[in-house]
């Protein structure tokens, strides 16, 4: 089609005796001069990035420093084991895995906090609504670096270590964080944990196959009988195969002769992961409640009204009816609250939770080669959003299938 | 629609052309500036602004803090000055820019600031890998360890399993690393990014033990409502050389820098305060006074160094911010660091401040 065109330009051109016409018939063709615009615009870009590369390799990069010894302890290192002694890159992957836990866990909670509110935000008990709403302009409306400070600061006002609550000996609570009882293995804790994560998800997988097997062959096994078992199967093998010795850890407390006190034992929720955490879920909640509320206002009203015939009881009209037919709303902007929960995370420097960025600034601080480092930081948070986005992708479109 | 469509395009590529114009002429004025750095590019440009850029801290009294009047002060914020009066006659024409400890360095190579002055302590890998050049040490401090009074704790051996903040990107940081772990002790660091929510931690006993320059615990420990309650250890646990700093490849004015803070050392040795500048210079009594002054000995000529700034710079510098010992006397003797018998004292006390000769 192009060719066409451009042949009866030519044709044009060659009919036109003086230059002038023939480049007035040019300015005037208006595919040619769409052409010369693409032609242009792409010279131009070509020319800027291979300027910004050629400015980023005038640059020292490359990731040698990373291999060297890290030689500064950091405060919370969560299933791996950090010391100074080891590399950058395992200072690294401690800030990694520091990040992974804040998200991961503030995600959940917030997408529960989200909820509720969001259902209370629709209550017809004009306290409840009102408190919802409270809620979301306090929250939304101020900055979340103000927030996460409030909240260190707020955890500080707990009691001094050595005036700690201790609740009997059971847990211990102070300004140095809160202990919790829980129960550990003697060996292999932490990858028994890990087998029985996987276990879950893989039965959780295996169950909704069942379940649509099952709906073509009625007579066939329950799947949630199948599933328990499978499930006890995977967890008692590896039980045993790895020597799991169940103990309940209860945390204590005691004082040396110095007057230092040694917190030991429990599970140990610290005043910087814990106030990072209330202001993610907290600020990532108010978002999620109005993504809620909006998508259940979205609704027609003749859904509530016909499941309130057919006699549900208002909590099965929201966990059979309403919810359901929200999600499909509901889940692409989710996905855009946890990617920001997870950037937001790295707000964290303030308080001292050593979080991947965090730890990155601690390396560019010793050893130089930012923009490496930065580079690699965004690469890690890409990574991280990515995987968001995929898991939320496949939500969505399993939601959106059912009763399609 | 084609026509508004077409007219989108060109306005994205004009925009588009002007970027990449306005990127290669800056790319030419930074080669230019980068070919003419030997030559001494910071000290022109100051010299034409008109104006030091100086980045300091702003939250460490003694140092550099803004007083309740909102103006800057500390020793280092008077070498600051210094260096103004010395290049541009004038020690209140400087802009101070309060930086961070983790941005410090970050500002200084991306032209941010002329001269660095925040407590910086002078090391091999920093001198080396971050693009910039350490002068003269104005203060030589030590990394130590503050405690509460009430605690049992005497040396860091008995802080065996305590929690120690401390503040991010420092060598503060690794020499904990290296006075605790090396020795197989236990602790735990809480690394914060500024000071305030650091001092809160361990008001609010968060932590056992604030680490940092005693010069700065000194400072910090002076601001509380009741300094008794608070202890710095006797044990030092490395050295900190603190000093101003310029980029790579600034020669004349790295020399500038290193001159003008000899040159108040030299001052302070030769008996020159901001009090009697003036008569000594219309009337020196040996030549090497004449030289450090810039003026002529026994009707002579005065000596010019070259260093591209007038010849009697230091005539400027010692009348508006004085010499070492009266801006040590100024902002550290009140908060308890004092001067004799330490290695802040003159090499003729058995210190460490030593100028090297003015000829």
């Amino acid at each position: 089609m192009y060719l066409h065109m451009f042949l009866s330009l030519f044709q044009q051109l060659k009919s036109e005796e003086s230059i002038g016409k023939k480049l007035e018939v040019l300015f005037y063709d208006r595919s040619f001069r769409k052409l010369m615009v693409q032609l242009v615009f792409s010279i131009l870009m070509i020319v800027f990035f291979f300027y910004l590369i050629a400015r980023a390799f005038s640059l020292e990069l490359g990731f040698g420093h990373l291999g060297s010894r890290a030689g500064f302890g950091i405060s919370h290192a969560f299933l791996i084991e950090y010391t100074s002694n080891d590399s950058r890159w395992q200072a690294y992957f401690v800030g990694i895995i520091n990040t992974i836990r804040v998200s991961f866990i503030g995600i959940l909670l917030a997408t529960v906090l989200g909820v509720l509110m969001g259902l209370a935000r629709l209550s017809k008990n004009f306290l409840i609504s009102r408190i919802s709403a409270g809620y979301v302009e306090f929250i939304r409306n101020t900055p979340l670096l103000i927030q996460i400070i409030f909240w260190q600061l707020v955890l500080l006002q707990l009691p001094k270590i050595s005036d700690a609550l201790t609740f009997g000996g059971f847990s211990v609570w102070s300004n140095r964080g809160i202990l919790l009882p829980f129960i550990n293995s003697i060996e292999n804790g932490s990858l028994w944990f890990l087998i029985l994560l996987i276990g879950l998800i893989v039965t959780l997988f295996a169950r909704s196959y069942l379940s649509k097997y099952r709906e073509e062959n009625v007579n066939f096994f329950s799947p949630n009988l199948i599933s328990l078992v499978f499930f006890l199967t995977i967890a008692l093998i590896s039980y045993f195969l790895l020597g799991i010795n169940l103990y309940v850890d209860v945390p204590s407390l005691k004082v040396n002769e110095y007057g230092t006190y040694i917190q030991s034992g429990g599970f140990l929720l610290s005043p910087e992961f814990s106030a990072i955490l209330f202001a993610l879920v907290l600020y990532t909640g108010t978002f999620i409640t109005e993504i809620v509320r909006g998508s259940i206002q979205s609704l027609p009203k003749g859904q509530t009204e016909a499941a309130q015939a057919l006699g549900l009881s208002s909590y099965q009209r929201i966990t059979l009816i309403i919810l359901p037919q929200a999600l499909r709303s509901i889940i692409p902007p989710l996905t855009n609250q946890y990617l920001n929960l997870t950037k937001n995370s790295s707000l964290s420097v303030a308080i001292a939770y050593p979080d991947v960025f965090m730890v990155s600034r601690t390396i560019m601080n010793n050893a130089g080669h930012a923009l490496p480092m930065l580079f690699l930081i965004l690469i890690t948070f890409l990574g991280l959003s990515l995987f968001i986005s995929i898991f939320m992708n496949f939500l969505n479109r399993r939601v959106t299938r059912i009763g399609a | 629609m084609f026509y508004l469509r077409n007219k989108l395009v060109a306005v994205v590529v004009l925009l588009m052309a002007i970027f990449v114009f306005a990127a290669c002429t800056s790319e030419e004025e930074s080669s230019s500036g980068a070919s003419s750095s030997s030559s001494g590019s910071t000290l022109t440009t100051v010299l034409e602004r008109g104006q030091l850029v100086c980045g300091v801290n702003d939250n460490l009294t003694g140092f550099g803090v803004v007083n309740s009047s909102g103006q800057f002060e500390g020793f280092d914020i008077d070498y600051c000055k210094a260096v103004a009066a010395a290049i541009l006659g004038d020690s209140s024409k400087v802009e101070y820019v309060p930086l961070t400890a983790s941005a410090r360095f970050e500002a200084l190579a991306a032209n941010e600031i002329d001269m660095l002055i925040r407590n910086t302590t002078w090391t091999a890998s920093r001198d080396r890998d971050l693009g910039n050049d350490f002068t003269v040490t104005t203060f030589y401090d030590g990394q130590g360890m503050m405690v509460k009074a009430s605690s049992g704790y005497d040396s860091i051996e008995s802080m065996s399993g305590a929690t120690v903040c401390v503040l991010q990107g420092t060598t503060t940081e690794l020499n904990l690393d290296d006075r605790f772990a090396s020795n197989g002790i236990p602790y735990t660091p809480l690394t914060f990014e500024t000071n305030d929510p650091l001092q809160a931690a361990y008001e609010e006993g968060r932590c056992d033990g604030w680490t940092t320059d005693k010069s700065g615990l000194a400072s910090k420990r002076a601001g509380f409502s009741n300094p008794s309650d608070h202890v710095v250890l006797a044990e030092t646990l490395s050295k900190e050389p603190l000093g101003p700093l310029t980029r790579d490849n600034d020669s004349e004015f790295y020399d500038v820098v290193q001159w003008v803070v000899f040159g108040m050392m030299q001052a302070e040795e030769s008996g020159i305060t901001s009090s009697n500048v003036a008569s000594m210079a219309s009337n020196p009594t040996d030549p090497g006074m004449a030289r450090l002054l810039g003026v002529g000995f026994d009707g002579g000529e005065p000596s010019d160094f070259s260093f591209g700034i007038p010849v009697d710079f230091m005539q400027a510098v010692i009348s508006q911010v004085g010499n070492y010992g009266e801006v040590y006397d100024r902002h550290l003797v009140p908060l308890g660091l004092t001067r004799e018998g330490s290695l802040n004292a003159q090499w003729t006390d058995g210190g460490l401040i030593y100028a090297p000769p003015f000829r």
